[in-house]
């Protein structure tokens, strides 16, 4: 099938919508100037003033320990591995002081599924930072560690959601999309921790409760292009149902240290990937850009391409990393790409509201030049709380020195 | 609707680009102060597809570090030229660096320093030495005062003298531009213009912003020069990738070693090819003396 460029272009800039079969072809044929200009033209439309905005937040991993073993993950532990951790609590309060420090106010919570960590270690986790730091936002657990918590506690999903959200979860991060297609799943074993149904009806549940979340798709596996696309549009028709998507936020499969190996996904694919994604996904107001996948340069350049906000500063990173991406960027880094493109730099929440401009304008800001970690490299210490939950594995329990299963069932 | 409907250029520019006619200085300026570096990037893209069409050339090189004398080899069976880098510290050292490359180098073009430090080093005379020592090319002359003048004087001495680029970032770009444009205006025989530089300041550096924007208007405004090319070791494959789209056309620097010790990634000769595809582009390898090699 072949289509008109100037018909498409039209289009788009009228504001109107792209068919699969459009996107597909746009997204194989368009020259890539074409695709970045459209891109920008819909940017601008959706942003006229000129602004792009970052968070200050930080990207704290509360544990690698993951049953799912997903064959495209350079960060994961099995149980038990000497390398496996749980951050404590304590931890993690401090890693928030360090982020307030450098004028953050939300931590971007993710992790493995653990199976040792039931529900009431996430409860108590959320009430007691709550309790210290109340304007302090959480950003936290994607929709396969929601179904992770659910299926160890036995609870449905909405339930899970409701309690997390009454012990202070203030949104979601799209992780674990992956692409939302289950051939393309489970060829990357990820189809048992989430189906493409399974990870949007999670979402759905979410905005249902009344929380915005964002939508990521990481590509450059196994997937063919009619399947990227066919992840922008099953976002695409859950937000034209719920309208709880903040965000999208793309990159390209890291592949060093991976089960999987093979070649990441090259820069030029990454801006079309983006571009696209802006055309396509008519319904979301914000794209972010992937430097810490694409490095500084490629990710200034998204702000060409579509993208109207720099992501986070992220002050610490685990799991790019440990797939061989190492770029860091702080605030100042930031807006000074920001403001080189031509555009105005605004600190923002995760809902988008606008803080106002650069904290390091209005007060001394050490310069981070590397992202955090977790952890020091061979801290193997075991935060003293977490004897007060139950292990589900026997490596767990060892652990905690709690009773192994009765063998009298 | 075509896409110049939503272009910040002037129409009379885009036409004058259109048509490969010379841009005017004012011209060159006012693309560099444009902040829709896809419509310059566009521009650029024609330009280059009018020239080349698709085709994109690599070189693979062995290169020499001048500081590290100790780890140097014979180069590998992929490559296609041998290039010295870095600075010498004397006009001895810089003989005696020929010399040890030229017995290595097995009858590959070898070329090495920038233009400017040869002869601050030892002017005429060090030139000729370097020749006789079995120099082929200066790598690189930056435009300057005396850089015609010089040119002139390394191409007497038998040497050749065919890419113009910058070492550190000209803090006017698209003075820098002028300025080398009437250098090639001057001295005639450059084949390639290497516009991309590193940040004079390292904690500062060049954005991608404006790498494209300086690719770009490399492209558009060197009529007389055939090759724009990108720095594939110094820029790193997704720049340089990107600048493929924006009116570069030659990839200088890939690793002549077929080295797959970074893990899994494939070799240099396959990484190159599959970028280069990626970017819609046909990759064609050329030897170091600018020629195709055919398959
Ligand atoms: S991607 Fe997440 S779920 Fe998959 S193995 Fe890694 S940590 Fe576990």
């Amino acid at each position: 099938m072949t289509f008109s460029l100037d018909a498409l272009g039209a289009r788009i800039l009228d504001g109107g919508r792209l068919t699969a079969d459009e996107a597909l072809w746009l997204y194989r044929e368009a020259p890539t100037m074409w695709l970045g200009r459209m891109a920008d033209a819909v940017r601008r439309r959706k942003h006229p003033h000129g602004v792009v905005t970052y968070i200050i937040d930080r990207n704290v991993n509360y544990t690698n320990v993951c049953v799912a073993r997903c064959n495209f993950c350079a960060f994961y532990r099995t149980v038990g591995h000497a390398e496996g951790y749980v951050l404590g609590f304590d931890e993690i309060h401090r890693k928030i002081d360090e982020t307030m420090a450098l004028g953050g106010n939300q931590l971007l919570l993710q992790g493995g599924h653990n199976p040792d960590l039931p529900l009431a270690w996430y409860e108590d986790l959320f009430r007691g930072i709550k309790a210290k730091y109340p304007d302090f936002k959480l950003h936290a657990l994607s929709p396969p560690e929601i179904l992770h918590i659910a299926k160890t506690s036995k609870l449905p999903v909405p339930e899970v959601v409701t309690r997390l959200v009454a012990v202070g979860l203030d949104s979601v991060p799209g992780g674990g999309a992956e692409i939302l297609v289950d051939r393309v799943r489970k060829l990357l074993n990820c189809y048992s921790k989430a189906t493409a149904d399974e990870w949007l009806d999670v979402m759905r549940e979410v905005h249902k409760a009344g929380l915005r979340t964002t939508a990521t798709m990481m590509y450059g596996t196994v997937e063919t292009d009619e399947e990227r696309l066919e992840h922008m549009l099953r976002l695409r028709a859950l937000q034209d149902e719920t309208g709880g998507f903040t965000a999208f936020i793309t990159w390209s499969y890291q592949p060093e240290h991976t089960e999987r190996g093979g070649e990441e996904a090259t820069g030029v694919d990454y801006l079309r990937t983006l571009a696209i994604a802006r055309l396509v996904l008519d319904n979301f107001d914000n794209l972010q850009a992937s430097w810490v996948t694409q490095g500084g340069k490629v990710g200034q350049l998204s702000l060409a391409f579509g993208a109207n906000d720099m992501g986070s500063v992220m002050i610490e990173e685990n799991v790019v990393r440990a797939a061989g991406a190492e770029y860091c960027m702080d605030e100042y880094e930031v807006v000074r790409n920001i403001e080189n493109a031509g555009f105005t730099a605004s600190r923002r929440t995760m809902h988008y509201e606008h803080l106002g401009t650069p904290v390091f304008r209005q007060r001394e800001v050490p310069r981070v030049l590397a992202l955090a970690t977790a952890r020091q490299e061979g801290d193997q210490s075991v935060p003293a709380e977490l004897v007060n939950y139950e292990a589900k594995s026997a490596a767990g329990k060892r652990q905690r020195g709690q009773a192994p299963p009765s063998p009298v069932a | 609707m075509s896409v110049d409907a939503i272009s910040s250029i002037r129409p009379a520019v885009i036409e004058a680009a259109r048509a490969g006619r010379r841009l005017e200085a004012a011209d060159v300026r006012e693309l560099a102060a444009v902040t829709d570096i896809l419509a310059v990037g566009a521009l650029a893209d024609d330009a280059r597809r009018a020239r080349h069409g698709a085709a994109t050339s690599f070189v693979r090189v062995h290169v020499l570090d001048l500081a590290l004398l100790a780890t140097w080899t014979a180069p590998p069976a992929g490559a296609r030229e041998v290039r010295l880098a870095g600075q010498p510290a004397s006009p001895v050292a810089a003989v005696d660096a020929v010399q040890r490359a030229k017995a290595i180098a097995d009858g590959l073009p070898l070329r090495g320093f920038v233009l400017a430090d040869v002869l601050r080093l030892g002017g005429a005379p060090l030139l000729a030495e370097l020749k006789s020592a079995g120099l082929d090319e200066i790598a690189l002359v930056e435009p300057g005062a005396d850089a015609a003048a010089a040119v002139q004087t390394a191409r007497d001495a038998g040497l050749g003298v065919r890419v113009i680029g910058a070492i550190a970032c000209p803090s006017d770009r698209a003075g820098w531009i002028l300025e080398a444009r009437a250098l090639v205006d001057a001295v005639g025989g450059i084949e390639a213009v290497a516009p991309l530089a590193d940040a004079a300041d390292p904690t500062t550096p060049t954005t991608g912003f404006d790498d494209v924007r300086q690719v770009a208007l490399a492209r558009l405004a060197f009529d007389a020069v055939p090759r724009v090319q990108v720095d594939w070791r110094r820029h790193g494959p997704k720049l340089a990738q990107v600048a493929l789209t924006v009116g570069a056309d030659d990839l200088d620097l890939v690793a002549a070693d077929d080295d797959t010790s970074r893990g899994t990634r494939r070799a240099p000769l396959e990484e190159i090819r599959r970028n280069i595809t990626a970017a819609g582009l046909t990759p064609v390898e050329r030897d170091g003396r600018f020629a195709s090699l055919a398959g």
